[in-house]
């Protein structure tokens, strides 16, 4: 087959029915232009590419626009240029010596081809682009996000760690103060003023001590839990202790202040008592602080070994809007004006929780609110590692015992070996940690009673090692962290026992009465 | 009196509003619909430049690309300035647009050049950044305009026809 162009016939009929077919797709214009752009002949439907005949000038000077600044002399060719009336068009300039030669060929079927590739082509483009760029945001705003919930992470780690310090801190002179008043308490033939001016240090000791407790129980419900410590409380005692601290503030604010207790059950209550506390002067101090006159009346009921407790106050009320907003931490409405962090209820909540208890509300603006609590009695399996129902005491059974304290801080030390010593247990002290292992190991003790904070090496990796040279006596630990992790890991270290500061007298004694027994809770 | 006549190409990559900046320009007229230029369309106005005259600018609304390709080429032969457009919301637009001038130097070496940075109506989400058109306006004018709204439009193109007078 021959197929060049030299060897077609272009008289054939084949060429002719090309030529025809080419000729009716381009629909051909030919403008003729002499050299100063008149137009002088055309072949073609001229009104096909937008051209009026009749105003030849005006269809000149179009095509003139095309040429502008181009050589006139040489063959132009233009594709796709878009004619006045929208009609894209293939433009070719055929230079003459006598002028132009101007060839128009439809390519409005060609040019709506490619528009429509191209055109899916450049929005596919277009909104990948976008799409690259929202993932990008997206990946720069995680990690912003990430950065900032490390930062935020380590304020927060910061907090609780400032706030626990604190918390040690005043739990250490708190048990010296605890301590003292027992031991001044226990003296015989006090006057009167005295057992009176002891009762107010120990009722303003708690207060304090409750003040710092909320503040540490707010650091550490995010982190981890609490060690529950159920004993068996006194009712009648609490109750006192809270007349005794909120009558004088009611009493200065012009309200009627009533404490009332019903004790309907025998047995007593095992509950966690400086959580209970916590709970009733959050809920009493509130009460007083917002009831600027009338009641507020606070009503016991032990039975069926549940505590219902219900503070009520004729004081301004809460707003149903609000009745949600005041549990939550640092949030004071505004319709309370005074002082307070607006931790108190928040932790009310939590220690309700902690101790499986329900909370209630019924609140009236403008005339007063009721604080509802019921809670269960708390048996052995929610106790911690000391929390055991009260015992007998028997102060005299360490005689013939010996313990070894370590505690750096001399009013503790004093403390203790005033305790001990009337216990009958014999005593020696030292103040670290390294002068512990050298005495326990030189002259075993039958009692180690060891601080877990203490200058250089910790009271745990002192029972560590020595419990890893063979000693065998009891460990009682005492640590002001009161949670659950401090307490694995004084036990994991090899203690016998975990008591937090301030200590509770009662609870110290019957330790050390297990640990004199050689009963080992381990 | 014959009035100068000069020719103009829109150079840019696809999308960044060169039809929308035209037709901003010539009809004051805006779609917020896209459609794809393929080959060319040529318009024409008269611009006055105050004191300095008036002078027809004949613009060839060129198909976006991001590299000259023949065809493209063959668009340019004869224009005496350029408008190069880049979209505020795409940084690589901007390259593409510098690309571009340095492309069609080799054809058209002393052809003015002004660069349009479109989309002012998104300026919250330009990627292009402002100490980037303070160096860029170290070489040649630099304008930010809104096909949109029509800032900048009519300041862009006289800002070239004021370079294009004879």
């Amino acid at each position: 087959m021959n197929s060049t162009s030299d060897s077609m016939d272009f008289s054939s009929d084949r060429y002719q029915r090309i030529a025809r077919a080419l000729f009716e797709r381009a629909q051909p214009l030919l403008l003729e232009f002499d050299n100063h752009w008149r137009l002088i002949d055309l072949h073609g439907d001229a009104a096909r590419f937008g051209f009026d005949v009749d105003n030849a000038e005006v269809a000149a000077r179009q095509l003139q626009d095309l040429f502008l600044g181009m050589p006139l002399d040489q063959s132009i060719d233009l594709p796709f240029v878009e004619m006045p009336n929208g009609r894209s068009t293939h433009v070719q300039l055929l230079g003459a010596d006598d002028g132009f030669q101007v060839l128009l060929l439809d390519a409005q079927a060609e040019h709506e081809r490619q528009q429509t590739q191209q055109q899916t082509g450049n929005e596919a483009a277009l909104v990948s682009y976008q799409k690259t760029k929202a993932i990008n945001q997206l990946r720069q705003i995680r990690s912003e996000l990430e950065q900032q919930r490390v930062r935020l992470q380590e304020a927060n780690a910061l907090k609780n760690a400032l706030i626990a310090t604190l918390s040690h801190d005043f739990r250490t002179p708190l048990t010296s103060i605890f301590g003292y008043v027992h031991l001044l308490e226990e003296e015989s033939g006090q006057s009167v003023s005295t057992q009176h001016g002891l009762r107010a240090l120990r009722r303003n000791a708690n207060y304090l001590f409750t003040l710092a407790e909320n503040l540490l129980e707010y650091a550490r419900a995010d982190t981890r839990s609490s060690l529950l410590a159920p004993v068996a409380i006194d009712l009648a005692d609490v109750v006192e202790d809270l007349q005794g601290m909120f009558e004088p503030m009611a009493r200065d604010q012009g309200l009627e202040f009533s404490i009332e207790l019903k004790m309907i059950d025998a047995t007593p209550a095992l509950l966690d008592e400086l959580r209970l506390r916590q709970i009733l002067v959050n809920l009493i101090s509130n009460a007083i602080r917002y009831t600027a006159k009338g009641w507020v009346k606070v009503h016991l009921l032990w039975n069926d070994k549940t505590l219902s407790i219900e503070v009520s106050d004729s004081g301004i009320g809460i707003a149903e809007e609000f009745q949600e907003k005041i549990f939550v931490a640092f949030s004071r409405i505004a319709q309370a004006p005074g002082s307070g962090a607006g931790l108190g209820l928040s932790i009310v909540k939590r220690l309700v929780k902690q101790m499986l208890g329900t909370l209630e509300l019924q609140s009236t603006l403008g005339q007063g609110s009721s604080f509802r609590i019921v809670l269960p009695n708390l048996d052995k399996s929610v106790a911690g590692e000391l929390e055991k129902p009260a015992e007998p005491l028997f102060p005299n059974s360490g005689r013939g015992r010996s313990v070894l304290v370590v505690d750096d801080d001399p009013d503790i030390t004093f403390l203790l070996e005033a305790l001990l010593t009337d216990m009958e247990f014999q005593v020696r002290v030292v103040g670290d940690a390294g002068a512990a292992v050298e005495n326990a190991l030189a002259n075993p003790p039958d009692i180690l009673l060891v601080d877990v904070e203490l200058p250089g090496l910790s009271g745990n990796t002192a029972v560590f090692r020595l419990r890893a040279k063979g000693y065998q006596g009891y460990v009682l630990t005492l640590s002001a962290t009161p949670t659950e992790e401090a307490r694995k890991v004084a036990m994991n270290a090899g203690a016998d026992a975990y008591l937090t500061k301030p200590l509770n007298i009662e609870q110290f004694t019957q330790a050390m009465l297990r640990a004199a027994l050689g009963s080992r809770e381990r | 009196m014959t009035v100068a006549a000069r020719k103009v190409c829109m150079l840019g990559d696809f999308g960044v509003g060169k039809t929308s900046l035209v037709t901003r320009f010539m009809r004051n007229t805006f779609s917020d619909k896209y459609l794809t230029t393929v080959g060319v369309k040529v318009d024409s106005k008269l611009v006055d430049c105050a004191d300095q005259g008036s002078l027809k600018l004949v613009l060839w609304d060129i198909a976006g690309n991001s590299a000259l390709d023949a065809l493209n080429m063959s668009y340019l032969r004869g224009a005496s300035g350029l408008l190069l457009v880049a979209d505020g919301t795409r940084e690589a637009s901007l390259r593409t647009a510098i690309d571009l001038l340095l492309q069609s130097r080799s054809l058209l070496a002393d052809a003015q050049a002004v660069l349009i940075i479109n989309k002012l109506d998104l300026v919250e989400r330009w990627e292009v950044l402002p100490s980037t058109l303070v160096e860029l306006r170290q070489s040649m004018p630099v304008i930010e305009t809104s096909a949109l709204s029509g800032d900048g439009v009519e300041q862009a193109f006289t800002e070239l026809a004021k370079r294009l007078l004879p």
